[in-house]
């Protein structure tokens, strides 16, 4: 039988509330579009990629979503406490040795425990296992956590191995080093916003991921891009035109020139990100729409598909 | 100002106080009496205006002739360089107003702060450095949750235990969690203390005061953990709690002494939020971590906040323009009603959630300030000299 290859998996990740979730959203349903076995990984766990499916809350094993994909919730704590409780075999034991005052010492005590358990479970569903014929996904996208912990997060599997070089969990560290190591199956997608803290923070966190760690960065995302409304002559007549403008002229007038400002302040941090990592971001605009809901995002989903499929 | 319409003025975004007017929330604690507390702790998630936030209020109180400093952790770069606090620097920094007056800005390096109680606290100079060489410390220092609020709190404490200022104004790091904040000085005593700690120290010690079943389970735990972290870990542990304990005593002192600090009612606690509903439920979730913590919080600060008002007479303003330009200023005047209502529900949520007064509006401005000039303009928007 023919060796089966692992599934992709791609990291999305950025500051909270950049649009990681509307994001992974967009790409999991190109995907399934495109007849990809996908998979997202929730690990925020605030229920607004259930919300934008219009479901309530995900589930600790994977639920359909939608035609071709799955979306499953993952907590660190409880995959904590799901490791020490298949070592303490008693459940009484375990609740009664995990108070938080313990799991803080064995979390302190374990640097990395926590990334690498995360990382572990999401290998499971990208590897097929022994007695799978065939595995699950063709793509996992983990809806990832914040930068700063992505990058901890990716950074585990070294760590681990260094440490521990044999054993199970050397093993495992070993098959996440190769996968992430691996270009054409591990891959980053750094969502910011058109803004100086998160452009700077996704211009830091790609040196690091690129330079650092050697794991594959695709094309950064820069979400919530203001239409170009008016031209640079509009512009002018607008700013003239506010000059002892009253009432309902003055309130039209002042959010046209907040649109302005707003646009050439995206332009400007595109520029920057563009200048100082030499790449091309992909802008998606700014929505307006009342309820968000994943219908919606099928044109970020081509957008998106051209990055992160070609 | 003159009568409030319900409109904003021509010469840009809404005023706070129609803001405030059009959102409806009652102004119960002015920012004025904020600023006349000792102590300021602004809290919020990461990227909203906190930094700015704190600065403003420091540069307003010193407005007011009070010895004011704002501690700041990790500022965007160019608010660094506004405030003259390029080379990062964990003593104060006067920043020099118009008009002679100036205030002290101090940037907290985590790592090198945390050194420093190390060799404060330390019985000589070779037991800190043996704990700064420790594999652990270096991951507790830098990486435990907490680390670095851990350190705002302790520089906090020398601040103002040292009576230099009126008013020292807190910018917390943008922590996941209010209660890392809090829980900070006491995690790492408690870490210390704590039996799985111990157990690692001595484990045959501990084990012989446990009955059987326990002593089996903490024996497995022991070397589950062992298995996972490797022996060496295991040593720098044991090294590093045993190089620690002498100095359990000062860390647990100070720590009441930061806990009582926190809870005094000279002491504010500000929320700084924007209305983008993830924030917005960050902000909740802080507080309501702080009030059940017995924390005093004065309000809300929203930040970047759109307010414009749905118009009835839309289809007779500026009719002497070209159509064209026309069209789009009014569809563009409906995008920016739609984001203005979101704003305007987030924020109402905010309120029904926490009831918490909100301290002031800022309108959003589509850029952060960059200048000392900037930062002048954000506190007279944060707060208005009329009010």
């Amino acid at each position: 039988m023919e060796r089966m290859q692992a599934a992709r998996v791609l990291f999305v990740t950025g500051k909270g509330g950049v649009g990681k979730t509307t994001v992974t959203a967009a790409i999991g349903q190109r995907a399934a579009g495109l007849g990809q076995r996908t998979l997202i990984v929730e690990t925020a766990n605030d229920g607004s990629l259930a919300h934008l499916f219009g479901h309530r809350r995900l589930a600790s094993t994977p639920q359909r979503l939608h035609a071709g994909l799955d979306a499953v919730r993952v907590d660190a704590r409880e995959l904590v406490e799901q490791y020490f409780a298949g070592v303490l075999r008693f459940q009484w034991l375990s609740d009664r040795l995990l108070t938080s005052n313990t799991f803080n010492a064995l979390t302190a005590a374990a640097p990395g425990i926590t990334e690498f358990l995360l990382l572990e479970k999401i290998l499971g569903w990208i590897e097929p296992g022994f007695a799978a014929r065939r595995r699950r996904y063709d793509l996992v996208i983990v809806d990832g956590p914040a930068t700063g912990h992505a990058i901890k997060l990716l950074r585990t599997p070294r760590t681990i191995s260094t440490m521990v070089p044999g054993g199970p969990l050397g093993k495992i560290a070993r098959r996440l080093l190769a996968l992430l190591a691996d270009h054409q199956r591990a891959q980053v997608l750094l969502v910011s916003l058109p803004e100086e803290m998160s452009v700077r923070e996704t211009i830091e966190t790609q040196e690091i991921l690129e330079g650092d760690l050697a794991v594959h960065v695709t094309r950064p995302v820069i979400n919530r891009i203001f239409p170009r409304h008016f031209t640079a002559p509009e512009a002018a007549q607008i700013e003239q035109r506010s000059d002892g403008a009253l009432g309902a002229e003055a309130a039209v007038l002042a959010a046209a020139r907040f649109a302005v400002t707003c646009r050439r302040e995206a332009e400007r941090h595109v520029a920057l990100l563009r200048r100082t990592l030499g790449v091309n971001p992909i802008l998606l605009r700014q929505l307006f729409s009342p309820d968000l809901r994943a219908t919606d995002l099928a044109p970020f989903g081509r957008t998106l598909g051209r990055v992160v499929f070609e | 100002m003159t009568e409030s319409s319900p409109l904003p003025r021509a010469d840009g975004p809404p005023t706070p106080r129609l803001v405030s007017k059009a959102f409806g929330t009652p102004r119960m604690l002015s920012i004025e009496a904020v600023l006349r507390k000792r102590l300021i702790i602004c809290v919020g998630a990461g990227g909203v205006g906190k930094t700015t936030s704190a600065a403003a209020l420091g540069l307003t109180a010193a407005r007011h002739a009070r010895r004011a400093a704002v501690i700041t952790v990790d500022p965007a770069r160019r608010l660094k360089d506004a405030l003259g606090l390029s080379a990062l620097s964990i003593d104060p920094h006067p920043v020099r107003l118009e008009g002679g007056t100036q205030f002290d800005a101090l940037a907290l390096d985590t790592k090198r702060a945390f050194d420093a109680v190390i060799e404060r606290f330390a019985p000589s100079p070779a037991v800190a450095a043996r704990i700064q060489a420790n594999r652990l410390y270096q991951e507790l220092a830098t990486g435990l949750a907490g680390s670095a609020e851990y350190m705002a709190m302790e520089k906090l404490h020398e601040l103002l235990h040292a009576h230099r200022y009126q008013l020292v104004v807190v910018d917390t790091p943008p922590s996941a969690h209010a209660r890392d904040l809090l829980a900070a000085p006491s995690r790492l005593t408690n870490l210390l203390a704590s039996r799985a700690v111990s157990l690692l120290q001595a484990p045959v010690n501990l084990l012989s005061g446990t009955s059987g079943v326990g002593r089996m389970a903490l024996s497995t735990l022991l070397k589950a953990l062992q298995r996972w972290t490797g022996l060496d870990l295991l040593n720098d542990l044991s090294d590093f709690v045993t190089a620690f304990e002498d100095m359990i005593e000062g860390f647990t002192l100070r720590a009441e002494e930061v806990s009582r600090l926190l809870k005094a009612p000279t002491t504010a606690f500000v929320l700084v939020t924007t209305p983008e509903p993830h924030t917005v439920e960050t902000t909740i979730g802080f507080h309501r971590e702080l009030t059940e913590g017995g924390f005093p919080v004065a309000g809300i600060i929203a930040n970047r906040v759109l307010a414009f008002p749905r118009l009835d007479d839309a289809a007779q303003v500026l009719l002497e323009l070209d159509a064209p330009l026309r069209a789009k200023l009014l569809r563009n005047y409906g995008d920016i009603c739609e984001l203005s209502r979101r704003d305007r529900h987030a924020l109402k949520r905010l309120h029904d959630e926490t009831k918490a007064p909100l301290l002031a509006v800022v309108p959003a401005a589509s850029e952060a300030p960059t200048s000392l000039s900037g930062l002048e303009r954000f506190a007279t928007l944060l707060v208005p000299a009329s009010a």
